[in-house]
């Protein structure tokens, strides 16, 4: 050991203050820094420590006859906006969509496995397909074990559907935090669009809002979010479930207002 | 200390689309922390015949991920009996990559040419993401770019216009990026062949 060098931990193995601690049962008492890739290649496949391409917020609201989800299209690279063209809404089947945020690696590999989960479902034809509140409920369980082995899948998830007649909207982030709510939003949505979502919902409480209704609303909140989130961008997609099925729009450009720029 | 640096192919690599097939390019820069390694690295990997893969992030790293690729490349299409798709090769880049994601730091862009499809792009990103895009451009050369890129570009160029727009992107990302220099390298690949060119001095754009 070189003169000045830090002494070693308190004790070996255990957890150090302000550390992220990783059990000794994953293989690495301190996880090597990125690109030295030294010591027993025991990590567990797919860990996600930092997210990587990441996406922003994803925003869902019910309506009177169905829930409509909707997020923009580029994927980030810390600052850098660098994919622009990414589609973060997923059609899980005809009553789901399912729209994430967070890490768009992890996003894919969720994919992956939602897909082949409904082809498997399709292959059994019982007439059954998965419901909304049932992915919701995987989804939820997923994510809390991986969170639970310290290997999460970092992504918060929107989930829409509909499904006998009852329409869905449903939350579940990285750590298996799960709920539903008439409107949701990730990311900077949950600080930005959510008030103003709630405020809509709450405006006329015996009714929920029409479809265009609904649409202009998801819209102005987007622009809202692009206006004031620095990693948004201004093409997005909007994705409709109703009894009939499942709508994607897009990609559509926002039409950003700059005119208070003139009066400043 | 450069010592203690681990090699990287701090980079810039590009790859673009055209009708019939891609153009390839990269620097030649090697570094260990400040002292260049090697001023001559070829960063253009054959993973198969006309599927070439650009390596950027740690150099060990990449070389060995692509090397496990070719191998499994090279095994798929003696059981496919026919030349394997690009979109092959770049899933299995991209699963290796998003299954090390932590130990691994590599960015790279998979392109060639096959039968199907024609000439494609797939970037796989840190991290493990895969996409196809009409054009890419990695390492970290990149970020002084993308302007020059966004501006320039046009879809549905051709060859030569192409291996103008890579070769000027790498030219202007190895001026003004420490990591990227030495000469440019670029690979054209089509049906008939990969037509290899290196561009040196005076002959930068």
């Amino acid at each position: 050991m070189e003169v000045g060098a830090a002494p070693p931990p308190f004790w070996a193995g255990g957890p150090a203050p302000g550390q992220t601690y990783i059990p000794r049962a994953l293989g690495h008492t301190d996880i090597a820094p990125r690109g030295t890739g030294t010591g027993p290649a025991a990590l567990p496949a797919g860990l996600t420590l930092s997210p990587m391409v990441t996406g922003t917020s994803v925003l869902g609201l019910k309506f009177s006859g169905g829930v409509m989800l909707a997020a923009d299209t580029v994927g980030s690279f810390g600052s850098l906006a660098r994919f622009r063209g990414i589609s973060r809404l997923l059609k899980v089947n005809d009553s789901t969509v399912l729209g994430a945020s967070g890490d768009l690696a992890d996003f894919q590999h969720l994919r992956q496995l939602l897909e082949q989960m409904v082809i498997d479902e399709e292959l059994l034809g019982d007439g059954h397909s998965y419901s909304p509140r049932a992915l919701h409920s995987w989804l939820t369980r997923v994510l809390y074990n991986r969170r639970s082995k310290i290997n999460p899948l970092w992504n918060t998830v929107l989930i829409a559907g509909v499904y006998g007649g009852e329409s869905f909207l449903g939350y579940v982030d990285m750590l298996g935090v799960a709920y539903e709510a008439p409107s949701l939003a990730t990311g900077f949505g949950a600080y930005l669009a959510q008030p103003l979502l709630r405020a809509e919902l709450e405006r006329d409480r015996d009714r929920l809002p029409t479809r265009e209704e609904a649409r202009e609303l998801l819209e102005r909140c987007l622009k809202v979010l692009y206006y004031r989130d620095a990693r948004s961008f201004n093409r997005y997609e909007v994705a409709t479930v109703t009894e009939k099925g499942v709508e994607l729009e897009g990609p559509l450009t926002l039409e950003a207002n700059w005119d208070i720029a003139h009066v400043v | 200390e450069w010592t203690a640096e681990p090699v990287s192919t701090g980079t810039t690599i590009m790859a673009v689309e055209f009708d019939g097939g891609v153009v390839i390019g990269a620097d030649s820069r090697t570094t260990t922390g400040a002292y260049i390694a090697n001023r001559v690295t070829d960063k253009l990997t054959p993973v198969h015949d006309r599927i070439f893969c650009c390596r950027s992030g740690s150099a060990a790293d990449t070389q060995a991920v692509a090397d496990a690729v070719a191998y499994q490349l090279a095994f798929h299409s003696v059981e496919l009996e026919e030349p394997p798709r690009v979109r092959t090769a770049a899933r299995l880049f991209q699963q290796s990559c998003y299954r090390y994601r932590e130990e691994l730091s590599a960015g790279i862009i998979v392109a060639g040419w096959d039968p199907r499809r024609g000439g494609q792009v797939y970037v796989v990103p840190m991290g493990g993401l895969l996409l196809r895009q009409p054009f890419a451009v990695g390492g970290s050369g990149s970020s002084y770019i993308y302007g020059f890129l966004d501006a320039t570009f046009q879809p549905g160029m051709s060859r030569s216009q192409c291996q103008e727009f890579v070769a000027r992107g790498l030219a202007l990302a190895m001026v003004r990026d420490g990591s990227s220099g030495g000469v440019i390298r670029l690979a054209a690949i089509t049906e008939e062949g990969v037509e290899r060119t290196v561009l040196a001095g005076s002959d930068l754009p």
